[in-house]
């Protein structure tokens, strides 16, 4: 029998599903053995049941279920809810359903206050923020597995097709896809010295390297004052030996979440470079290191007291 | 009325010196509020940020960290990695929405009981007035 697979996009920005047909050739003979009975992104398939009720949202029943993004407001909580009812294994796809990713940095502020920034920038016409004919918001962006039961974590902004394959057949054969234990340091040639920076530099210039050398001959970004976020992110990007942004010669900006699922990237990175001498307030934008991971209360506006100084 | 509040403070004391004067206090019989809930840890070097957060998160209502006098770590300098880290501490839980009132570190030498005592009345009574921990009864995301 064929395994059935069901696809939902949520709060996201359809990246993950490119990087699902990133797969290329090898997604063909996946193809063969997957049924694929509910992807938005390329069929079309309504959402109520002919024969139930106007309201209720169906989802034909599957093996294995694909979420990506995280869940901002009710109509996607519902979604989430029929897919978790209709998979039996819900994979959270990408870093915004396992940790908010990038629209989760909206938690900084209070919904209401977010939006009414967005609706009324000084360069637009003043509208209202539109209440009709759209769901309404949470209080703030969550990750999935704050919402349902996830039984896979897949990370990654997008994840490496790679990745998504390796997964996909792992499920096929019956496997238990690993949960990534490694960091991106854990996986990145570049040359440790022991000699570090005392002072963060800005990535206003480029890094030192040789570019006719290969980036094992480079010495670690950090070291070299730029910061670099490998530490405290999970390894897995890049499928060439080296992680995607070392290999272009630019620091690891954090897209694949913490190394470990509850971790706090900003208070790793930071507890890193304390401990290294660095001044942290000389970072005056530190909550950025947060920007994939600011679900689960991570990121949250500042009370009161602190924002009106 | 509301109920009294009775607060939790989860002290990581090291090894050395800070769980030696909570023991010799203990041993003195001096008394001191009992809202104190003892982690014993080598080095108070080791008490990684993350660790005091958690504590906040899971509804602790203050976090301590008790370790040497600087210069008589016996590690050479964890006590001096501790306090850079608590510079850290103190600035980011309110990013995390808590009062920075509700960590304090300390340093004690082995001898110095009475002062372990005063130590944690002086925190108790910082955290009876702040009032509970808001994440006391709720679940706050942070996941197992
Ligand atoms: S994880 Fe990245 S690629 Fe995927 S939906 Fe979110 S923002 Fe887009
Ligand atoms: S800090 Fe960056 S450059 Fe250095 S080893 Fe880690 S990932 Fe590589
Ligand atoms: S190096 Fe870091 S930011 Fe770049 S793709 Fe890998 S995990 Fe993402």
């Amino acid at each position: 029998m064929n395994i059935r697979l069901a696809a939902e996009s949520l709060h996201s920005c359809s990246g993950c599903e490119i990087s699902l047909l990133n797969i290329g050739e090898a997604l063909i003979p996946l193809l063969n053995r997957l049924q694929l009975v509910h992807l938005p992104l390329l069929m079309d398939h309504k959402y109520s049941d002919p024969a139930g009720s106007e309201t209720e949202i169906s989802i034909p029943k599957a093996e294995i279920g694909l979420v990506s993004g995280g869940v901002a407001n009710t109509h996607q909580l519902q979604v989430l809810e029929a897919m978790r009812k209709s998979c039996t294994t819900l994979v959270a796809l990408g870093t915004c359903g396992t940790h908010g990713g990038i629209p989760a940095m909206i938690n900084e502020w209070p919904m209401a206050d977010a939006l009414q920034t967005v609706f009324s920038t000084v360069t637009t016409e003043p509208v209202d923020v539109p209440n009709q004919d759209t769901p309404p918001m949470l209080d703030r962006v969550y990750s999935l597995d704050e919402k349902t039961d996830v039984d896979i974590f897949l990370p990654g902004c997008p994840p490496d097709p790679t990745i998504i394959a390796r997964v996909l057949e792992d499920f096929l054969d019956g496997l238990t896809p690993e949960p990534v234990t490694k960091s991106v340091c854990d996986t990145c040639p570049t040359r440790r010295t022991g000699k570090s920076e005392r002072k963060l530099l800005r990535f206003t210039a480029n890094a030192r390297f040789d570019s006719n050398e290969s980036t094992a001959s480079m010495q670690c970004l950090l070291e070299q004052g730029f910061l670099c976020m490998g530490p405290v992110t999970a390894g897995g990007c890049g499928h060439q030996g080296e992680p995607a942004c070392i290999r272009a010669r630019v620091p690891c900006r954090g897209c694949y979440g913490p190394v470990r699922h509850q971790d706090n990237q900003m208070l790793g990175m930071l507890n890193g470079l304390v401990s290294q001498g660095i001044d942290f307030k000389t970072i005056i934008d530190r909550k950025s290191m947060l920007r994939f991971s600011g679900a689960h209360g991570r990121l949250r506006p500042l009370k009161e007291k602190k924002r009106a100084s | 009325m509301r109920p009294e509040h009775k607060p939790k403070i989860i002290a990581f004391c090291c090894n050395w010196c800070g769980y030696a004067a909570a023991d010799l206090a203990g041993i003195q019989r001096i008394q001191y509020p009992d809202s104190l809930r003892i982690i014993r840890v080598m080095c108070s070097g080791m008490v990684h940020p993350e660790m005091v957060l958690h504590a906040l998160n899971k509804g602790a209502d203050g976090v301590m960290i008790i370790g040497c006098q600087l210069g008589e770590c016996h590690y050479i300098d964890g006590n001096e990695k501790a306090m850079a880290r608590a510079e850290l501490i103190d600035e980011l839980l309110e990013d995390f929405g808590f009062e920075n009132d509700r960590f304090l570190i300390t340093r004690l030498s082995s001898s110095e009981s009475e002062q372990f005592a005063r130590t944690v009345g002086t925190m108790h009574k910082r955290v009876l007035e702040l009032g509970p921990n808001p994440n006391s009864n709720q679940d706050n995301g942070d996941t197992p």
